[in-house]
């Protein structure tokens, strides 16, 4: 759908126009357009044109990766607005957390989704692994997008741990307090990694800041750049497709 | 596979065969020796066909944590306080098989080496299985492997937290309830 240089009227001359500026093909009336579309637009271009018909029925992939990720993008975005009102400081961080419980409007949807979106991506990445081993899919050559895979993962487990201290409560700081002298056990580097996680002794101000700064932008950065990698390979790799 | 209109889409949805130009000569030559299956060869354009089921799942994905978020509530207790400590004092759920595991091995065995032997197989895992067949039957082996860690890794979490009370020790009463009462507490 581009501007005709035949059309009469103007108004309808530039929509045409802007339309076509946009958007360089019509809407998907048959494949060849369709292939047109998906190969032109950039947020298309993270599938190849044509796929195994087999390697994308729902009954094989479950959906669970592309799952993850549409649950990585929705804490992205939720968080966006959590972090409108947080202040990772220990005099505040907990009265901003009750005020979007309690005061700000739609805080408290935006709160618990973004909690409960965090469990269910703990539990799809786990899913999605589990289903590309029961499928063998793991298998030359495919073995480094498995590594990678394997690193998500526990990306996934540190965004959500890192995310569990913010909220500056009782759960919080117990369930950290726990959580890192887990590392304390580790011969020699234990205690050390436990006082750099924590930036002190015990959970205070200055774990705060290191998960909040963790949590918000470095583990999310990381996370991001794995799945780009992690994608791109499922497309370079190849796809598997029924047993 | 239903018929399909050249250049076009069948009535199932936009699915085209690849076109199968019979090989000869040197060209057979150059052609690596896979048969493939007829239905390996039946592909799709991914859009619209997979982006629309896409955008269904992540709508569904979306209906429902909105749904469960509009119910239910993020837990939030009293202002963090060093001085009060909880009793059970829990990890989050997903590492609460870890603590589980710590109550059962000592540290080093518990919080070092099982990790770290998890982590570090579960990297290896392609490299360390040879066996080239992805079909359930020639892998039996892999996959009573796997089974046994994952039936293992939920019942940890599952005991850590449904059946650890006070002090961590064991406690029926979290599910059962007290004896006594009718609903559980």
């Amino acid at each position: 759908m581009s501007a005709t240089p035949g059309e009469a009227n103007p108004v309808r001359a530039f929509v045409a126009q802007l339309w076509g500026s946009v958007f360089r093909h019509g809407l998907p009336t048959n494949d060849k357009v369709a292939a047109r579309t998906a190969l032109t637009n950039f947020f298309l271009h993270i599938h190849p044109v044509r796929v195994k018909k087999s390697a994308v029925r729902v009954s094989y992939t479950l959906c669970l990766g592309g799952l993850s990720f549409f649950l990585f993008i929705l804490l992205t975005i939720t968080g966006l607005f959590l972090m409108f009102y947080y202040i990772p400081s220990v005099d505040s961080a907990y009265q901003n957390v009750k005020d979007l419980q309690f005061v700000a409007v739609f805080g408290d949807i935006i709160r618990n989704m973004h909690r409960w979106a965090a469990h269910a991506m703990v539990i799809t990445v786990w899913l999605h692994m589990a289903r590309v081993f029961y499928q063998g899919a793991y298998k030359p050559p495919r073995e480094f997008n498995w590594v990678i895979g394997t690193f998500l993962l526990l990306i996934t487990l540190l965004l959500s741990f890192s995310g569990y201290l913010l909220p500056w409560d009782q759960l919080a700081i117990w369930a950290i307090t726990v959580g890192t002298n887990m590392a304390k056990y580790a011969p020699i580097v234990g205690p050390y990694t436990r006082y750099l996680l924590l930036g002190g002794d015990q959970v205070a101000q200055g774990a705060l800041i290191r998960f909040y700064v963790l949590h918000v932008i470095a583990l999310p950065l990381i996370g991001f750049l794995l799945m780009v990698v992690h994608f791109w390979r499922v497309r370079k790799d190849g796809f598997t497709g029924g047993l | 596979m239903a018929t399909v209109v050249e250049g076009g889409r069948d009535q199932r949805g936009s699915v085209t065969p690849r076109p199968q130009a019979p090989i000869s000569g040197p060209e057979l030559a150059n052609t690596p020796l896979v048969i493939r299956r007829r239905e390996d060869e039946e592909t799709v354009v991914t859009f619209p066909y997979l982006v629309w089921r896409e955008f269904l799942a992540g709508l569904a994905a979306f209906v429902f944590l909105m749904l469960v978020s509009i119910q239910v509530n993020a837990p939030l207790l009293q202002k963090a306080n060093v001085s009060i400590t909880p009793n059970p004092a829990k990890a989050p759920w997903y590492f609460v098989g870890l603590q589980e595991l710590l109550e059962r091995f000592p540290p080093i065995m518990a919080g070092v080496a099982f990790p770290s032997f998890v982590i570090i197989f579960m990297i290896l895992t392609p490299y360390l299985d040879r066996n080239p067949s992805r079909r359930p039957q020639d892998r039996r082996v892999a996959i009573v492997l796997f089974t046994v860690f994952v039936c293992l890794s939920v019942a940890f979490v599952v005991i850590g937290e449904f059946f650890r009370g006070e002090a961590f020790n064991w406690d029926w009463t979290l599910i059962l309830g007290h004896p006594g009462l009718s609903s559980p507490v």
